[in-house]
């Protein structure tokens, strides 16, 4: 008997979440989600086999993430932690309890993104501080990576 | 606003992936060192060296690492595998490479580092270590002409020698189809032209052979200057260490007057050519003696210098004495036989192939054994050069 695989709970997770936050908040476009979420069923059946599978999940999860962000901002960090989850499982990441960090870090940093998003009135503002974040990120990283190859290459 | 937030986490998983990336890539990097041996070093140009290479470093889990050696600039690798793959576990692997390259310039060719391969699910990354220690050691390599393969061959009816030729004659000894990896510049493009495809030339081989060392030993029976003596063991010695690192064999002919003691003929090996020089090289005692004679063409210059006194003088008694002297001359030139010496020395002479001979004696006692010795040797279109620890003697020797 093979062990269940970690990408189902989540989609199980994330379909009794998206349902019910429809549900609940009483959502106009309710149809919409759960038409996404029958699309992320859907690629998670068909991509069983397939090598690029966290591509397809990606691509097929994200229109749900954004679906339930415009119906709530929270019900959005949901559904994008549940899909990073089914992603992480379909991608074999989730095999050990220490696999759990950076699922965990992902999440953290969701919420942040979220936060930010959620106190800040405008888009523009919430974009330049992502972007910023993002861009001072890759600048430390080019110098550590600079410094690193110098230190290895002799030169 | 939810736009915004799908991508940013999608940026944000995506920094998360690199940066954990990143930092396995970077201690698997660290972890990485390699311990090169050589067959030998220096290798001459154009021959196969082995190279046996210890490659530790780590793995980590699903992170795909490849190490690869990087062989020295200018040179081809022939056989076996420089690239080893590292397990996903973390702990510390040790793997043995093994190959054989050919280096294809001389001069000094340090080896061009490691190069660390590292991939996982979403980035890949190659890192060339080239820092002083991934590149030892450095290999030397001495300048060689072309290796010709043996230019004749018996199916092609041909009855040349098989041996090998280090160096590359000029003579073109036949023609063939194009092969890879013949040197392009021995196209002979009108033939080539002529008939639509490729070929190249095949030369000749040139013989480069090592010169003859041989060493006229005292006799036992009289005294010898033993300072001249050990310096001349000691010239032979390194004379013979010079051939033997030049032309990787040499032959030493060891005589004692006109007494032929032994033959070491093309010795490869130092230590064996060493042991039986040491074994050989002391006064030793001779059967045979020339007793200062002069042989068959100082015999005729003698006649001849006799001839023109004869003609010069006018005075009777010097005439008579002349006349005396080249009757005895030609008495001894018509019964002089040809020495058993010369024979032998012919004999031993067709056992080796040389172009030139060093001959060292002490020049002590008799030395018209070196005159004929040198003789023999001239006639058979050999370069003779006479090493005499004594200089007076030397120039008595000269032939």
């Amino acid at each position: 008997m093979t062990p269940p695989q970690p990408e189902y709970p989540f989609f199980i997770a994330l379909a009794i979440g998206v349902t019910g936050i429809s549900v609940l908040l009483g959502s106009p476009a309710w149809y919409l989600n759960i038409a996404l979420l029958l699309l992320v069923c859907g690629i998670l059946v068909i991509t069983r086999t397939l090598h690029e599978r966290g591509f397809y999940l990606v691509c097929a999860g994200e229109p749900l993430v954004v679906a339930c962000g415009i119906m709530n901002l929270w019900a959005g960090l949901f559904s994008a932690c549940m899909l990073a989850g089914i992603v992480y499982g379909a991608l074999g990441l989730l095999e050990s309890q220490k696999d759990l960090i950076p699922f965990a870090l992902f999440c953290g940093g969701s919420f942040i993104i979220a936060l930010l998003i959620q106190v800040s009135n405008h888009v523009p503002l919430a974009l330049l501080v992502i972007g910023g974040l993002t861009a001072v990120i890759l600048a430390i990283q080019s110098v550590r990576t600079y410094q690193f190859r110098k230190q290895y290459t002799g030169a | 606003m939810a736009i915004l937030f799908a991508g940013g986490t999608l940026v944000a998983a995506l920094l998360g992936q690199y940066l954990l990336f990143d930092k396995g890539l970077r201690e698997i990097v660290a972890s990485v060192d390699i311990e090169r041996s050589l067959s030998r070093n220096p290798v001459r140009k154009g021959t196969p060296l082995q190279v046996t290479a210890i490659v530790t470093g780590r793995g980590s889990s699903r992170m795909q690492v490849q190490i690869a050696d990087l062989i020295p600039p200018h040179t081809i690798l022939v056989d076996g595998v420089t690239t080893v793959t590292i397990n996903p576990d973390p702990s510390s692997q040790v793997r043995q490479l093994s190959y054989q390259i050919v280096p294809d310039i001389h001069g000094t060719q340090p080896f061009s580092g490691v190069s660390v391969t590292v991939g996982n699910l979403f980035f890949e990354d190659t890192v060339q270590l080239t820092r002083e220690r991934d590149r030892e050691p450095v290999l030397s390599v001495q300048p060689s002409g072309f290796f010709e393969p043996p230019v004749s061959e018996l199916s092609e009816g041909n009855l040349d020698s098989r041996k090998l030729s280090v160096w590359r004659g000029t003579d073109i000894h036949s023609l063939r189809e194009y092969s890879p990896g013949d040197d392009i510049r021995h196209v002979d493009w009108k033939i080539s032209a002529k008939y639509g495809k490729l070929f190249v030339k095949r030369y000749t081989g040139e013989m480069s052979s090592p010169p003859l060392i041989i060493l006229d030993l005292p006799w036992s029976s009289v005294p010898w200057p033993a300072k001249e003596f050990d310096r001349m063991i000691s010239d032979v010695t390194g004379m013979v260490k010079h051939t033997l690192q030049t032309y990787q064999y040499v032959s030493v002919l060891l005589i004692s007057g006109p007494n032929i003691l032994h033959l070491i003929r093309e010795e490869k090996n130092l230590s064996r050519c060493i042991s039986e020089l040491r074994e050989w090289m002391h006064p030793a005692e001779r059967q045979d003696h020339f007793y200062h004679m002069k042989d068959r063409s100082d015999l005729r210059s003698s006649v001849r210098e006799c001839e023109n006194g004869l003609q010069q003088t006018p005075d009777p008694g010097m005439q008579a004495f002349y006349e005396a002297m080249r009757d005895r001359y030609l008495t001894v030139l018509q019964y002089q036989r040809v020495p058993a010496f010369s024979g032998q020395v012919a004999r031993t002479l067709s056992q080796v192939t040389i172009t030139e001979a060093y001959l060292f004696s002490l020049g002590c006692g008799d030395t018209s054994h070196i005159r004929q010795l040198a003789r023999l040797l001239q006639s058979q279109n050999i370069r003779v050069h006479i090493r005499i620890m004594d200089a007076a003697v030397a120039r008595e020797a000269r032939p």
